[in-house]
């Protein structure tokens, strides 16, 4: 089947997908090496003070099963679902309004605020959060006015997580917005013609319908944010690690390549059985639907 | 006789500078079929979104069963409303989709269950209870909708272009089948089309609207053969319109001089004109026919066979627009070509208004 797929496509635009199919395959193929270099790295013995690592060997997967790394995978776990759950809440009722707002300007207002900080980059953003969340920043400043004493923020789980939030709402909003935009408002307004409160109409109409954007949107914010980097490593300040700050510093600090190579292996091991996990979800919600 | 099924009181509705409702007063007896016919943006659906509680009037009063119902929210009127769309919830089969409403209020899954079987026999679904409603075409979508209205026994049954999604043949039978349903519920209906032919088959009495007014209510067969005013009676059914002059009135009867002719018609919408004043004639196309004394004139321009009669239009100066049409016997037509002459005797009565700008 396949094959006689691509022999038609084939036939049908012969010159121009053979054109692009080369410049493909160059593309594909340097992913490739790449990432196979990562494996090869992360199959080799450590060399202290040498950059080229050594033979073979399994250590560095091994050493891993160390509390303090299974505790960063754990960490990272939880601040990927945390960071995922707290965007959907917050992701919700944002692209609910800009599809149901009747007013041109509110839409535009809700999706200017929720879109732009795709367009800032990750490292303006996360200064912002450290001047939000410092000490003497924004929060802390606020808090002391209303005489309410100050709160440690900066550095702490807490802090992180909404830095994270605030990257990935936008994706997050967007996806849910694609989703929802499916659903009839007709729907609802037959709930509540039956008899069915606004609310009643939301829990048994509106919402499980909304289950596979919000699937989707879940799990890419999941995935998303098992990549972080800057947000944990400048808000964390180092007390707050996930897999890719722990890469970072076995990598360029202590230059042990191999076992950073085998950290970022099992994270991406990782984040390919929770994609597995939540595509499994999705499909049986599908199928319900 | 029980009180009635709605009450409409003086109902205003404005959209910012457009107001899509003005003052409109309406009742809907217990178990009557009453239609709102009108052009798109004339106001059908706002005046159906007023009764189920969707929007609010800016003026008037609206009752259910002799209970004012204006500032209570839609979930709590008791409607039963299909949509132009169905709006079937695609998640849920079809015995789900039908007890929404009773389970919303409450009622234990076993009872529920008894009366959709009981709504679905009645619509002639049952045994499709576990299918999904993209699994219905579309005329079962469409009584599964009904099904889902009814069950509740609702109120008022409120139905906005339920049709109009479906093509021209099962329209028709889906026309005959909503009425017996409806008259078997004995449910009070509110209907909404903007096809005159729909409303005057289906309709126990149609309120003609425009431009956000009701113009005139009454039975099928007096809007269209005494329509209260010009907008009524050229928006229901065909009419040829012949400038004549009013020549008197007479208790409820006016005398119309048209050409050579004198027609009756109703004296109403002619009060306060002087004699002699113009006027314009409607005449239905079934009530024109071939032979003297000849009340207008023209050359054939095309015949339009329909079955059971012919639609023979004419090129006609005297006429407004210059057109009009004759709906004759096949035998009668027989002999016609594009081209010919044909005299046509007119009706001893039709419909006048005051000519819309003086001859
Ligand atoms: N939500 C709204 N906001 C502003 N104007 C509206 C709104 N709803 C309706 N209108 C206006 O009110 C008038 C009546 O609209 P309505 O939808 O009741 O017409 P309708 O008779 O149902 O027409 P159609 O046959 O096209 O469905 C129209 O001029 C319409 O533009
Ligand atoms: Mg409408």
């Amino acid at each position: 089947m396949a094959g006689e797929k691509s022999t038609a496509l084939g036939q049908g635009a012969p010159g121009l997908l053979r054109g692009l199919a080369l410049p493909a395959w160059l593309c594909g193929l340097a992913f490739a090496a790449a990432l196979l270099a990562v494996f090869q790295y992360a199959l080799r013995a450590h060399v202290p003070g040498e950059l080229e690592p050594g033979g073979f060997t399994l250590q560095n997967f091994v050493a891993q099963a160390h509390p303090l790394y299974i505790g960063v995978f754990w960490d990272t776990l939880l601040l990927c679902a945390g960071t995922a759950i707290l965007s959907l809440l917050a992701g919700y009722p944002l692209a609910w309004a800009i599809l149901r707002t009747r007013s041109r300007l509110a839409r535009s207002m809700i999706l200017a605020i929720v879109i732009t900080p795709l367009f800032l980059g990750e490292i303006v953003r996360t200064y912002g959060w450290i001047v939000v969340l410092g000490n003497s920043g924004f929060l802390n400043a606020a808090l002391a006015w209303l005489g309410l004493g100050r709160a440690e923020m900066l550095f702490t789980t807490g802090g992180v997580l909404a830095a994270l939030v605030h990257v990935t709402l936008p994706i997050v909003v967007i996806m849910l917005a694609a989703g929802l935009a499916h659903i009839e408002p007709e729907l609802e307004r037959a709930a509540q013609s039956l008899g069915a409160t606004p609310a009643r109409g939301f829990f048994t109409v509106t919402l499980p319908l909304s289950l596979p954007g919000i699937l989707a949107a879940g799990t890419t914010a999941f995935a998303w944010t098992f990549s972080a980097f800057a947000t944990p490593q400048l808000v964390g300040g180092g007390k707050v690690n996930m897999i890719s700050n722990l890469v970072y510093q076995l990598g360029f600090a202590s230059f042990n390549f191999p076992f950073a190579a085998a950290l970022a292996v099992s994270g991406l091991a990782l984040t390919a059985v929770s994609l597995a996990a939540l595509s499994l979800v999705t499909r049986r919600v599908e199928q319900r639907l | 006789m029980a009180v009635e099924a709605l009450r409409l009181d003086g109902v205003t509705r404005r959209f910012g500078a457009v107001t899509a409702l003005h003052g409109a007063s309406l009742v809907v007896a217990p178990g009557e079929f009453v239609t709102l016919l009108g052009p798109s943006g004339c106001g059908k659906t706002t005046l159906l979104n007023l009764v189920a509680g969707f929007q609010t009037p800016d003026e008037g009063e609206i009752f259910l069963g002799g209970e004012s119902v204006t500032r209570v929210p839609v979930w709590k009127r008791d409607i039963g409303m299909v949509f132009q769309s169905y709006a079937l919830f695609p998640h849920m089969n079809v015995a789900e989709n039908v007890a929404y409403g009773l389970r919303a209020r409450g009622m234990p899954k076993v009872e529920a269950m008894g009366r959709v079987a009981e709504a679905l026999r009645m619509v002639r679904l049952s045994g499709l209870e576990d299918r999904r409603p993209r699994q219905l075409s579309g005329g079962q979508q469409q009584r599964a909708a009904l099904a889902r209205a009814l069950v509740i026994r609702p109120r008022i049954l409120l139905l906005d272009e339920p049709f109009s999604a479906l093509d021209r043949a099962l329209r028709g039978g889906l026309q005959v089948e909503v009425r017996e349903i409806q008259r078997a519920a004995g449910v009070a209906t509110l209907f909404v089309t903007h096809d005159q032919h729909e409303a005057l088959a289906m309709s126990d009495r149609i309120a003609v609207m425009s431009g956000g007014r009701i113009h005139q209510v009454g039975t099928p067969e007096e809007v269209y053969a005494r329509p209260a005013d010009r907008f009524v009676a050229g928006f229901v059914g065909d009419a040829t319109v012949l400038r004549g002059r009013l020549r008197g009135l007479m208790g409820g009867t006016a005398g119309i001089e048209v050409g050579q002719a004198v027609l009756e018609a109703d004296a109403a919408p002619l009060r306060g004109l002087s004699q002699g004043a113009p006027v314009d004639a409607f005449l239905r196309p079934e009530t024109l026919s071939p032979g003297g004394p000849a009340l207008l004139s023209g050359e054939v321009r095309s015949v339009v066979f329909q079955g059971g009669h012919v639609d023979v239009h004419l090129a006609c100066a005297e006429a407004a627009g210059g057109r009009a049409v004759a709906r004759l016997a096949p035998m009668l037509a027989s002999g016609l070509a594009a081209g010919s002459v044909l005299e046509l005797a007119g009706p001893s009565r039709c419909a006048a208004f005051p000519a819309e700008e003086p001859a």
